[in-house]
């Protein structure tokens, strides 16, 4: 009877030490999850602040003034435009030997 | 000194009286029972008091934000809105008298703004708390920050960025500074754009960070992001070719809009004057309103095919029926009608290309008022049409039972009713379809659109082919373009000043589509008052279109249909050899 109570007293210890390590443990990963969802939200906000930006430097009236002040280039109307015909889905893939260059 | 034991105490052997052991025994009693009282005041009665009070302590709850959606052109790759977080700067005054001048001056240099200003808003004595600046970017309050002046603060706080300024102005919108949309696009889908901010309640321990939650955490629902029908490419374009147009003829204002034939998106919408969205002085005054779908006007000649359509679906006329127009001067109902030149005797499809007033009043002969009305009703004018958006005009279409006689003729050739260039761009979808008017939309259409049967579908395809002919040499040759076959009718409607038509302000008007053997788009170009010589729509609006239609084409890909010189020579595998 008395061995048994040192055996149940031991295991109780044990038990209570391992919650209290448990608890500890989980905040540690709530605090660590936390600090992640922040990144997240972070990486988030730099998304759409690259975004923007980049909507920025793509604009239209941009390189539109590009192409034709800097680059000095013209719509393509249709006389300069080579259209053909054909069913192209049936085309098959042009075979370019190694080491060809197209 | 004697010593007397314990026991042997003289003070022992006198007898107590017992009430003094009793009062003891009272006293602890009474003791024992406050306390016991206190407990049970503290446990059971002010229970919920206290246990507010110590988890106002450690616990908090966090307000989660919800962003607000992102609005996107149709390709789904052209940011054309998008909100990210800046900060607000705050202050409390008492607070920051403690602040030194040099930390003021530099604090005002960094927030670009006077000092006394700063020191203005510092003032106010009664407030504990003033805005300094809003909307300040995130590395200039970083360096704020990174000052320490006393007394002042930080918050977070949203920014809408529109990078197209003011190309896509009017359709989007604003947002007030709240991030709550109060014009165009903005407006009409706040409930969707704007999500439901989430909260979460957590304890925080001494360092402040966060260790556990309390409740289950209600997230944020973020706001949807938008995806509009509308094409970055085609909107620049239209935008462009207004613009040239507006200051080449010294307008006072423009308005144009690009609709898909096949799906009824409006492409394009574009007005002029602009502004520039992100910037908050700028959003004031008429460059505000969104002329195509806020501002009606008399159409004018443009409404012509529509009566012509009417009489061919009706069998009042045919494609050979002939009207004698006379010298250009006709006596009806009291009143002159007359037209810009001599026309002579001619057939319908010369009506329409001659826009001649008088043989549209000879065509409104064989019709009625109420079948007018009736299909004037069904192409959309008189009624707001079902697009979804803030302030769509209706129109104004008076019953056919007040029609006076005369009226009759004006409204056949598009005076005495009024209507959006929207509108008219809508009601155009009948002839570059087959008699059927397709439903507008400014949202990326992903499932079939609906379409009203208007004509006949043959009755459309004769007007389709007059309306060309109204677009070719003999017509508004302006409105011509390269590659492919261009069908429309210019107007250009004098404008009410003070109760009557004025003599010398106009508005000048192109309608059409292409390219005609199998039409993709409905262009529809106004310009208000153009000043310096042309006035006439097919002077003024028709090379805008002819513009738009040109480069609209082009990016969409779509093949040429009518024969034109290359200047490029087709290489054939042949001649290689």
């Amino acid at each position: 009877m008395g061995r048994f109570s040192i055996l149940f007293a031991v295991l109780l210890m044990l038990f209570a030490i391992s919650l209290v390590t448990a608890r500890y443990q989980s905040r540690q990963l709530f605090v660590a999850s936390e600090r992640l969802s922040a990144q997240a939200r972070e990486l988030d906000t730099d998304w759409r602040r690259l975004q923007l930006e980049r909507a920025e430097l793509a604009r239209n009236a941009r390189i539109d003034e590009i192409a034709r002040q800097d680059l000095k280039m013209m719509p393509a109307s249709p006389d300069r435009t080579l259209y053909l015909k054909g069913d192209f889905a049936a085309v098959p893939p042009v075979n370019v030997p190694d080491g060809v260059r197209p | 000194m004697k010593r007397v034991r314990f026991y042997d105490s003289p003070v022992l052997n006198t007898q107590m009286p017992m009430w003094r052991a009793r009062l003891v025994v009272i006293l602890l009693m009474l003791g024992f029972g406050t306390v016991l009282a206190k407990a049970l005041y503290l446990q059971g009665m002010s229970k919920d008091f206290l246990q507010q009070q110590g988890e106002r302590r450690y616990e908090r709850t966090l307000v989660l934000p919800a962003t607000r959606g992102k609005i996107f052109d149709r390709s789904g790759e052209v940011v054309l809105a998008s909100s990210v977080p800046v900060r607000a700067i705050w202050a409390i005054p008492e607070d920051a008298r403690a602040a030194g001048d040099e930390q003021l001056t530099q604090l005002s240099k960094l927030l670009d703004m006077p000092i006394a200003d700063v020191r203005r808003r510092l003032a106010t004595e009664d407030k504990n708390f003033v805005y300094i600046k809003r909307q300040v970017a995130v590395d200039i309050a970083d360096q704020i920050r990174a000052m320490k002046i006393p007394g002042i603060h930080q918050q977070v706080e949203m920014r809408r960025f529109y990078p197209e300024g003011g190309m896509t102005a009017h359709v989007l919108g604003f947002t007030n500074i709240e991030d709550k949309g109060i014009e165009g696009v903005e407006l009409t889908f706040d409930k969707e754009l704007s999500g439901t901010p989430g909260s979460r309640r957590v304890i925080r321990d001494r360092l402040g960070r966060v260790v556990e939650d309390v409740q289950a955490v209600v997230p944020p629902v973020h706001g949807q992001d938008l995806r509009l029908s509308l094409d970055a490419g085609l909107q620049f374009d239209a935008y462009s070719a207004l613009k040239k147009a507006m200051e080449e003829h010294n307008a006072q204002a423009g308005a144009g809009i690009v609709v898909d034939v096949k799906t009824g998106e409006v492409l394009a919408l574009v007005n002029l004057p602009s502004y520039d969205p992100n910037r908050r002085d700028d959003r004031t005054g008429g460059a505000l309103r969104n002329r195509v779908i806020t501002d009606t006007f008399e159409p004018g000649s443009i409404m012509k095919p529509f009566t012509v359509a009417l009489a061919l679906d009706l069998d009042k006329v045919t494609t050979s029926t002939k009207f004698d127009t006379g010298n250009g001067r006709y006596r009806y109902q009291g009143s002159v009608i007359s037209d810009v030149s001599r026309n002579g005797v001619l057939d319908v499809a010369g009506i329409l290309r001659r826009s001649s007033n008088i043989g549209m009043t000879m065509i409104s002969e064989l019709l009625t008022s109420q079948e007018m009305w009736t299909k004037f009703t069904e192409l959309g004018f008189g009624r707001a049409p079902h697009a979804n958006f803030p302030g769509v005009a209706s129109g104004k279409l008076r019953p056919w039972e007040r029609w006076r006689p005369i009226e009759r003729a004006t409204m056949a050739y598009g005076y005495g009713l009024s209507a959006s260039l929207l509108q008219i761009a809508h009601a155009y979808t009948v002839f570059a379809r087959d008699g059927d008017m397709v439903s507008l939309t400014l949202l990326k259409r992903e499932d079939k659109p609906t379409s009203v049967q208007v004509y006949k579908s043959e009755d459309a395809a004769l007007v389709r082919s007059m309306l060309e002919a109204a677009a070719g040499p003999d017509g508004a040759r302006l409105a011509q373009v390269q590659g492919y076959r261009v069908a429309g009718k210019s107007g250009t409607a004098r404008k009410i000043v003070d109760g009557r038509y004025s003599t010398s302000k106009y508005r000048s008007s192109f309608v059409g589509f292409a390219p005609v053997s199998d039409p993709r788009i409905v262009v529809a170009v106004t310009l208000d008052e153009p000043q310096g010589g042309a006035y006439y729509g097919g002077r003024v609006a028709a090379p805008v279109f002819s513009n738009i239609v040109a480069s609209s084409l082009r990016r969409m890909g779509v093949q040429p249909d009518a024969p034109f010189e290359s200047l490029v020579a087709v290489g054939s595998a042949g001649e290689q050899e």
